[in-house]
């Protein structure tokens, strides 16, 4: 379903450079959770942005539907969801006519789209906020209005960047449910978090990155066989006690 | 996926839904007329009424002594004391002054004077003949007024008597010496005030209306967290900034519709309308019309002008930080508008605002040149088309969306460790500082410079080495910019110095036919009025040492114009630009610069400026060094002004040049001639330009940095 191949990208700083992803490539099936996991400045969210067509990758692709990155942008974009933990709403429309205008711009036609966002807001608990200003909803309340904008096009891959940063219990409880939903209904999700443990109760297969390098990848089973750890956790620690290998995955080139 | 004009019009009624709602824009859009124009009204008003309050008809008089006012009133009231038909026929709506007496008391008539009391303190000496002495208050317009009519009616009376009397004599009538009669003629209609007051208000309202939306629409969309989200949609971008144009565009209409109506009505209710109009003007229809129109082309501009600067903030902040430069720029052409003589033409017509500004004061003086005004039009519409590119490729591109590290502060920050050359956004940042202190500069040394010509050529050589030598200097000194490749101080073969020396000898020719070329398209080297200055100029020159012409027209801007423009900005551009587009603008800076003389702006000195800077560009390119170039300049420079030194004796061997001619061959040909060879010389004998490609791998090793 989802595909990424060969990723690099390389940042120019104000004094030399950073190469904040290298040769990074895994696939996602579909109705299959993939955590994208890594310390801070590994590369998780710059690889979600070249795969969402936010940032220009030096060199590699993105493959959804025999689609890429490269060769046709758009398609890929319309077949991609993105849910961030930073998202915001337009404070002066109300919740339909901004998840409406989010349907607009995937081209989904105005009735397919409003049959849809009832049907997702029925999902997400939000009915009753539809034609509330945005703006005034609450932090919950516009975290459940974010997830319903991810779907409102029906996209086959959903991206999540961080999506319990922030919120409570009851709040990181509604993304739980929400993953499960997404898998359920057969999307191909790749998550970044931090949240080691929740990830894995989440997800199906990891990706563990390091100086932007897929350093371990596979199911909790193969980690542990791979690592001899028996927690993401342990296995975090390992990888940030590693010297940085000259030349390969180093920070300044 | 393209955008179809129905989900387009979705797009844009989602983003004026956005910013109508929001109270902000509706307080800049409603309230703030509402509350302005009431007080600007008031002050309006009381200006204007005291500035055209009409003269009074009846004045205060207070003489000396009660017999003497009746003396006084016994001739002003005298009909021989009358002004005659001719000159009462000059004024036919003015009724003839009448003076009261006032009956001081005990305060005497100069006391009364000096409080205001009266006009006119009035005091008869007892003598044969009597005299009068009339004393008026100084700065008092009204008061001179009255003892001037006091003046006159006594020297009518004087004059009538005196013919009486002679008449008296001699028993026969007197014809009078002189017949007089008057007429009037009408002369070129001024520019109405209110052509001159509108261009500047269209400004004003259409900056206020845009800049919020502007910013809201996208510095605040990412502010807000909603960029990414509209970025990784499948709509291009340019579709999303044209809908945010839209939005922009009609809330700057809005706001400059409601400003206009609002001041539309209190100037009606106020009775200025009078003042902008003339009296008795019909209702002005077509200006209206007119004005709704040219808003169009202002909200159009700065719209687009606002989201390209608006797109490339990351905040509100840093948005309104880049507004407030943009604000004052749009004012400096909004009070050109304001100055007579400057008119709609040649170059005028594509500059932009300034076109569209002098375009609107011709619209409402009913002036309106057709080419001209098509080009302004055309060339505004595409500076708006341009602007909104710009915006497109900003918004929500790679170094916006990831909040890099190089802020606008960071480019005041010293580096660490020596830079080889300065960077992009410090040279312009130089040259931005430059331009207004050379302006000022220039203003202030036209105005303080000594009285001697050698004077002010000394003082405007040494102003030349310390802001274009002094400036880039210190910038680079603060930056740590290695001054040998800043200034790019690279050895030179001894082929480009000969080369670009036979280069300077010829380049003149090639120059003076480009001002004939920029006085076929329009623009005058010089007016009438300047001729003389020049000419004056000239021949004070023609006085002075060679020595010292040489140094201060020739060596000075041959040195340090070429430290500054190929050598400093050129080192800049270079690292970013190819070479033919870092010769082009380091050289169309070079001509602005020389477009600006003190306090006057000679636009026929870009064209050969440009042209010149063109050849030092290419000179200092090819050679990777500057000092060829400033071979050139030197060269070109003191041949010109060798030529002018000793124009007489060059006339006297018949080698005048006529500056309204093209060159004859003669000299055409040599001139070209020696360029050829020296272009050939540097050419073929210069180094590879590597000198300045090596400046890449000069630069500090990277750093290892936390991502």
């Amino acid at each position: 379903m989802l595909e990424a191949r060969d990723f690099e990208k390389t940042f120019a700083l104000e004094h030399g450079q950073l190469k904040a992803v290298d040769g990074l490539s895994f696939h996602v099936s579909p109705g299959e959770v993939y955590g994208l996991m890594g310390p801070n400045g590994a590369g998780k969210t710059t690889t979600l942005r070249m795969i969402l067509g936010l940032l220009e990758p030096d060199a590699g692709y993105a493959q959804i539907d025999g689609f890429r990155t490269s060769e046709d942008p758009d398609s890929v974009k319309a077949r991609l969801g993105f849910v961030s933990a930073s998202d915001g709403v337009y404070p002066w429309l109300s919740v339909r006519e901004m998840l409406l205008y989010f349907a607009d711009l995937y081209a989904v036609e105005p009735a397919v789209a409003s049959e849809r966002l009832e049907m997702l807001a029925e999902l997400m608990r939000i009915t009753p906020l539809l034609d509330r200003r945005a703006g005034a909803l609450s932090t919950g309340q516009r975290q459940r209005v974010t997830l319903v904008r991810g779907l409102i096009h029906d996209p086959p891959v959903m991206l999540l960047d961080e999506p319990t940063r922030g919120l409570d219990v009851v709040g990181s409880q509604t993304i739980f449910e929400y993953i499960a939903h997404l898998r359920t209904v057969g999307k191909a999700v790749v998550v970044c978090t931090h949240r080691l443990d929740e990830a894995e109760r989440l997800c199906d297969r990891f990706g563990l990155l390091h100086h932007g390098c897929l350093r371990y990848e596979g199911t909790l089973e193969e980690l542990r066989q791979q690592t001899d750890k028996k927690t993401l956790v342990e296995m975090f620690v390992e990888l940030l006690g590693e010297p940085t290998p000259a030349g390969s995955v180093g920070h300044a080139v | 996926m393209p955008a179809p004009s129905g989900r387009l019009a979705r797009l844009c009624r989602k983003e004026l839904k956005e910013t109508l709602r929001d109270r902000r824009t509706i307080i800049t859009l409603v309230l703030m007329p509402l509350l302005i124009y009431p007080l600007l009204s008031m002050t309006l008003n009381r200006f204007l009424v005291s500035a055209t309050a009409e003269a009074p008809t009846t004045y205060m008089l207070q003489a000396d002594t009660g017999e003497h006012a009746e003396f006084l009133s016994f001739i002003i009231d005298d009909p021989r004391s009358t002004p005659p038909e001719a000159i009462r026929d000059t004024a036919p709506d003015l009724p003839l002054a009448k003076f009261e007496y006032y009956a001081g008391g005990e305060v005497s008539p100069m006391e009364n004077l000096r409080a205001g009391r009266i006009h006119v303190a009035a005091k008869v000496v007892e003598s044969s003949p009597r005299q009068l002495v009339f004393t008026a208050l100084q700065g008092n317009a009204a008061s001179q007024q009255a003892r001037r009519i006091l003046v006159e009616r006594t020297q009518w009376y004087n004059a009538a008597v005196a013919r009486e009397q002679l008449e008296n004599l001699s028993g026969q009538a007197v014809p009078p010496a002189l017949e007089v009669s008057t007429h009037e003629i009408e002369g070129e209609s001024s520019t109405p005030l209110l052509a001159t007051v509108v261009p500047l208000m269209l400004v004003l309202m259409t900056i206020t209306g845009a800049v919020y939306p502007a910013i809201d629409l996208t510095a605040g969309e990412r502010e807000r967290g909603t960029i990414e989200a509209v970025i990784a949609s499948p709509v291009p971008r340019g579709s999303i900034l044209f809908a945010k144009y839209i939005a922009v565009v009609t809330v700057a209409m809005l706001t400059a519709v409601v400003n206009l109506f609002a001041m539309f009505v209190t100037l009606w209710t106020g009775g200025l309308m009078e003042l902008l109009l003339g009296k008795d003007a019909p209702f002005p229809w077509l200006e209206i019309c007119q004005v709704l129109v040219l808003l169009v082309l202002f909200s159009g501009f700065f719209s687009a002008v606002l989201l390209a600067l608006t797109s490339f903030a990351r905040s509100f902040k840093e948005a309104q930080a880049y507004l407030i430069p943009l604000m004052l720029l749009s004012l400096a052409p909004g009070v050109l508008s304001l100055l007579p003589g400057i008119e709609l033409t040649g170059p005028l017509a594509v500059v932009p605002l300034v076109n569209i500004i002098l375009l609107t004061r011709e619209v409402l003086s009913g002036t309106v040149p057709t080419v001209p005004a098509i080009a302004a039009i055309v060339s505004t519409i595409a500076y708006a088309a341009a602007a909104l590119g710009i915006a497109a490729r900003l918004f929500g591109s790679d170094a916006v969306l990831r909040g890099s590290e190089l802020s606008i502060g960071s480019m005041f920050a010293r580096p660490e460790k020596p830079r080889a050359v300065p960077t992009v956004s410090a040279a312009m940042m130089t040259m931005a500082i430059l331009f207004p202190i050379y302006f000022v500069a220039s203003n202030g040394l036209s105005l303080l410079a000594p009285e001697t010509m050698a004077g002010r050529l000394v003082v405007n050589a040494v102003a030349l080495i310390l802001l274009f030598g002094g400036i880039p200097l210190l910038v680079a000194l603060v930056s740590k910019d290695r001054l040998r490749s800043t200034f790019r101080l690279f050895p030179a073969t001894a082929g480009s110095l000969v080369g670009a020396f036979l280069m300077g000898l010829g380049l003149w020719a090639f120059a003076f036919e480009a001002i004939l070329f920029a006085e076929t398209l329009g623009i005058r080297a010089l007016d009438t009025s300047n001729v003389a200055l020049a000419q004056d100029a000239k021949e004070k020159m023609q006085q002075l040492s060679p020595w010292l012409l040489l140094a201060t027209f020739a060596l000075t801007p041959g040195v340090i114009e070429e430290l500054c423009y190929r050598g400093y900005l050129f080192a800049a551009l270079q690292r970013r630009l190819r070479p033919l587009r870092t010769i082009i603008v380091c050289a169309v800076v070079f001509g602005l610069f020389h477009v600006l003389t003190g306090n006057v702006l000679r636009v026929e000195r870009f064209i050969p400026s440009t042209f010149v800077g063109l050849a030092l560009g290419w000179v200092s390119w090819r050679a990777g060094s500057i000092y060829p170039a400033m071979v050139l300049h030197f060269t070109h420079d003191a041949l010109l002004m060798l030529v002018i030194r000793y124009e007489k004796w060059l006339q006297v061997s018949g080698l005048d040049v006529d500056s309204e001619q093209h060159l004859p061959l003669m000299v055409l040909i040599p001139a070209g001639l020696g360029v050829a060879v020296g272009v050939g010389l540097v050419q073929w004998t210069a180094r590879r330009p590597e000198h300045d490609r090596s400046l890449v791998s000069t630069d500090p090793p990277p750093l290892a940095e936390e991502g």
